[in-house]
């Protein structure tokens, strides 16, 4: 027997169409930020200040016409861009949105570690996606991508240890309502550290190897086309809602807030979105601020920076969660 | 005459007297040499020896009926242009090689190989520059005597397969994101590490300077307009003053005035333009966006001045086409003002960016041995601390009246270059306000003949991107005989060359595109 609201909540709200226009949204709201931080107008025809253009720029991919290389591997570059976007967008479905997730309302006893390892599943999808297709630029890409995967990968999931000590749990939703005083606020140092490996989980500027077009040409989609292409760019999109979502979760006190009349959902849902917001305005404005830096200095970075200070913010957590924090509250 | 090219006549005449070497103080307005086949290279010898700065700005290729002339054109010290002529048989034209001498000159003798068909005994890299690999052997097109219809192609070659199993070969163009225009560069790659470079020139070339012999004078101007489409006017005027050079013709002071300006104009819709895309080669976006949004006023003063945004179609022989209207200064210095007050933030970010700085700073670092060695010319030799900029060095239009500096940076990498132009930016707007604050009065043209004397020119401007260099050769009708152009871009690729070999292959987008590479230019 289906659960018929368990079928509307994983479909509908706060499940795939849901997430799937909030993408779209925040795709809209990134490139906004962006044209106005460059002095541009941005996308401005399609719907009201050209809010409706990253659906159109979807639906015009869609009916594009297919070509697949001759030398690609076929079955895998055609799935692989479906199967990132859905593990990606089955992540999501595990965060806690208007108070409960999609699929279960409290999520389960390490449900953080198993979004975390779809994260990565997903990205080594992206990485076949570009090994698929058979083009230099693009085994090139795909190689970039999974190179900096790995070296970011390890001081992220390091990081998002952090939230987990202070909360005592390792279920999002539990860390989420765990936060009288958002997280940001007890481990300021966790919250910037979290920010800067997620723009190079993200690609984005200064970390865009990946992308870098005058060397790479188009990356991993230099031979995709059509809606295969559709579902590359929406991956990323969705990726970077997955970003944003689980620094609200970890760091900016998930979904609660406020309730001032009717249902909770309904302001849960709202806090969500807005807090969202604000964590795609900051990386937005990061991209914005950064040349892009190059191979070597991004894995130096990584190795000799990023991940010993992501051991000492995590140490440094343990120890104010253990000693200072019981004796201040 | 300047004092330094009278010493280096002196040189050449008291070495080469009594000898077959014949020294013409007097021909093309300049310093001419006559040499032969055997004597070209020890002439060049005893001028490196004397002045360090002695550079092969362009090798001509002539056709002069009986015999091919190769014109070797040498700048020299901060003044000058000495002519060393070379005649050879048509039959078999052959002639040792100077790129050991002076390695600069490695491309302008493959050019002069493929279009007059002399062959250069000893050349390190003999081979196409810029016909196709398909054009039919023993046809030159700059011959007067080339038959051009119905060309018999012969099938492409393919390419070779590769050697080393570790090198890998990364195609850059002739379509390439990095690239605005259509050339090749094939980097063959170990790992990250360029170990060579093969450039592959010739996509766009439209054989202007064929096209220039058969039309007037007049027509002229507007086709060498069109090689390339930012510094329209340098070339343009370099045209320009090399007829007049040959009826010597004085241009009023007024049009002077005006041609600085439409000079300077491309010089900054050239360098903003350049310091904009560096920002997108890096993935800094926001860069360029600023850059080229601040690039707009300097079309809309184009527009102002010439009634064209971009080929500004102001240059005539004897003058400038129209007058500045005095109503509107007020109007330019306005947009020139507003342009000032953001260059100090600019400044600010090529200086001091923490990201700039590591994606430029010790990247394709160009000493200044080398920069002199490969006769480097504009931003680029002046990023490594190579003095030279015609503006100075030989003030034509009205250069020599208005005071500005001269810019040198000494660290030689792609910083280094980049500041160069971010500094001159200013200066060229110091230039324009001193232009129109001390514009004279009177006729803004002169008329002149449209039958040119016979004769023979060479001139140079200072382009944006450097030294841009024309010979002319009339021969008394209303057509050009000759017309031969060395963009800057064309002296400029062998410091790519020689800066990418070694670096990572992330630094070679940055490392070329400071060198404003153009290839129309390049290719003509």
């Amino acid at each position: 027997v289906l659960d018929f609201w368990l079928f509307l909540r994983v479909l509908v709200f706060p499940g795939f169409t849901f997430i799937l226009f909030l993408t779209l949204f925040c795709d809209w709201v990134e490139r906004k930020i962006e044209a106005r931080m460059q002095s541009r107008v941005g996308p401005a025809v399609a719907g009201p200040a050209g809010i409706l253009q990253p659906l159109a720029d979807f639906i015009k991919l869609l009916t594009k016409e297919e070509i697949i290389p001759r030398d690609a591997k076929k079955n895998v570059f055609r799935i692989a861009p479906l199967i990132a976007f859905s593990v990606m967008v089955f992540a999501i479905c595990f965060l806690p949105i208007d108070g409960s997730s999609a699929i279960s309302s409290g999520g389960f006893v390490g449900d953080l570690i198993f979004v975390m390892a779809l994260v990565t599943v997903a990205n080594f999808l992206l990485f076949m996606s570009g090994w698929a297709s058979a083009n230099p630029y693009g085994d090139i890409g795909a190689a970039r991508v999974l190179t900096q995967f790995l070296g970011y990968d390890i001081p992220l999931f390091l990081l998002a240890l952090a939230p987990a000590f202070l909360a005592g749990s390792l279920t999002i939703s539990i860390i989420a309502a765990n936060q009288y005083l958002p997280f940001f606020v007890l481990a300021p140092w966790g919250f910037v550290l979290f920010i800067v490996a997620l723009q190079a989980e993200l690609e984005k500027d200064p970390f865009d190897i990946p992308h870098a077009d005058s060397e790479v040409v188009g990356g991993l989609e230099t031979e995709y086309c059509g809606g295969k292409l559709a579902f590359l760019h929406l991956t990323r999109d969705v990726q970077i809602v997955l970003g944003a979502a689980l620094v609200v979760e970890l760091f900016l006190g998930g979904p609660y807030g406020p309730v001032f009349f009717g249902l909770p959902a309904f302001w849960y849902s709202l806090w969500f979105v807005l807090k969202l917001l604000v964590v795609v305005m900051i990386t937005e404005y990061v991209t914005c601020l950064f040349a892009r830096m190059r191979i070597d200095q991004v894995l130096t970075a990584n190795w000799r920076v990023l991940l010993p200070l992501s051991v000492l913010s995590l140490a440094l957590t343990i120890t104010m969660a253990t000693y200072v924090y019981p004796m201040v509250m | 005459m300047n004092k330094k090219e009278i010493d280096m006549l002196s040189v050449l005449q008291s070495k080469f007297e009594g000898t077959s070497v014949q020294v013409q103080p007097e021909q093309l307005g300049r310093v001419a040499v006559i040499a032969d086949a055997s004597t070209h290279r020890d002439v060049l010898k005893a001028m490196l020896e004397a002045d360090e700065k002695t550079a092969v700005i362009a090798i001509t290729g002539i056709d002069l009926g009986a015999t091919i002339g190769v014109f070797y054109h040498i700048r020299t010290s901060e003044t000058g242009i000495i002519t060393i002529k070379v005649e050879v048989p048509k039959e078999e034209p052959q002639i040792k090689t100077i790129t050991d001498l002076m390695p600069g000159a490695t491309f302008d003798e493959m050019e002069v190989n493929d279009l007059v068909g002399v062959v250069f005994q000893g050349h390190p890299s003999p081979g196409r520059l810029v016909l196709p690999d398909n054009w039919p052997d023993g046809v030159y097109p700059l011959r007067k005597d080339a038959k051009l219809d119905n060309l018999q192609l012969k099938p492409t070659p393919p390419t070779e397969p590769a050697v080393n199993e570790n090198i890998v070969k990364v195609i850059v163009g002739p379509q390439h994101p990095a690239l605005l225009e259509p050339e090749k560069f094939v980097l063959k790659v170990e790992g990250e590490i360029v170990k060579d470079v093969e450039p592959r020139i010739g996509y766009v070339h439209r054989g202007i300077e064929k096209a220039a012999e058969s039309r007037t004078y007049l027509q002229d101007v507007y086709l060498v307009e069109r090689i390339c489409g930012i510094c329209n006017a340098c070339h343009a005027c370099c045209f320009v003053e090399s007829v007049e050079k040959i009826l010597k013709t004085e241009v009023p002071a007024r049009a002077k005035y005006i041609r600085t300006i439409l000079l300077e104009l491309n010089r900054l819709h050239s360098h903003l333009l350049t310091l904009g895309h560096a920002g997108l080669e890096i993935g800094f976006e926001t860069l360029f966006q600023y850059f080229w949004r601040d690039r707009e006023p300097i079309m809309d003063i184009t527009e102002l001045i010439s009634g064209n945004r971009v080929i500004s179609s102001g240059m005539t022989v004897g003058g400038v086409r129209r007058d500045i209207n005095e109503a509107d200064i007020p109007k330019i210095k306005g947009m020139l003002t507003d342009l000032r007050k953001r260059l100090p933030f600019y400044k600010n970010v090529y200086e001091d960016e923490p990201s700039i700085k590591m994606r430029m700073k010790n990247v394709g670092t160009l000493k200044r041995e080398d920069a002199l060695k490969l006769c480097i010319v504009g931003p680029t030799a002046r990023g490594s601390g190579v003095d030279i900029d015609v503006r100075k060095d030989e003030p034509y239009e009205a250069y020599g009246e208005i005071p500005f500096k001269l810019i040198t940076y000494n660290e030689g990498d792609t910083w280094a270059r980049m500041n160069v132009r971010m500094d001159e930016v200013e200066e060229s707007i110091n230039i324009i306000e001193y232009a129109l604050d001390n514009l004279p009065a009177g006729p803004f043209r002169v008329r002149v003949p449209r039958v040119v004397i016979a004769g023979e020119a060479v001139n140079r401007v200072e382009a944006p991107r450097g030294e841009l260099f024309y010979y002319l050769k009339s021969n008394g009708t209303a057509y050009p005989d000759r017309v031969k152009v060395r963009t800057p871009t064309f002296a400029n690729i062998p410091a790519f060359l020689a800066t990418a070999i070694g670096s990572s292959i992330a630094d070679v987008p940055p490392n070329f595109v400071s060198l404003d590479p153009c290839f129309s230019c390049t290719d003509r």
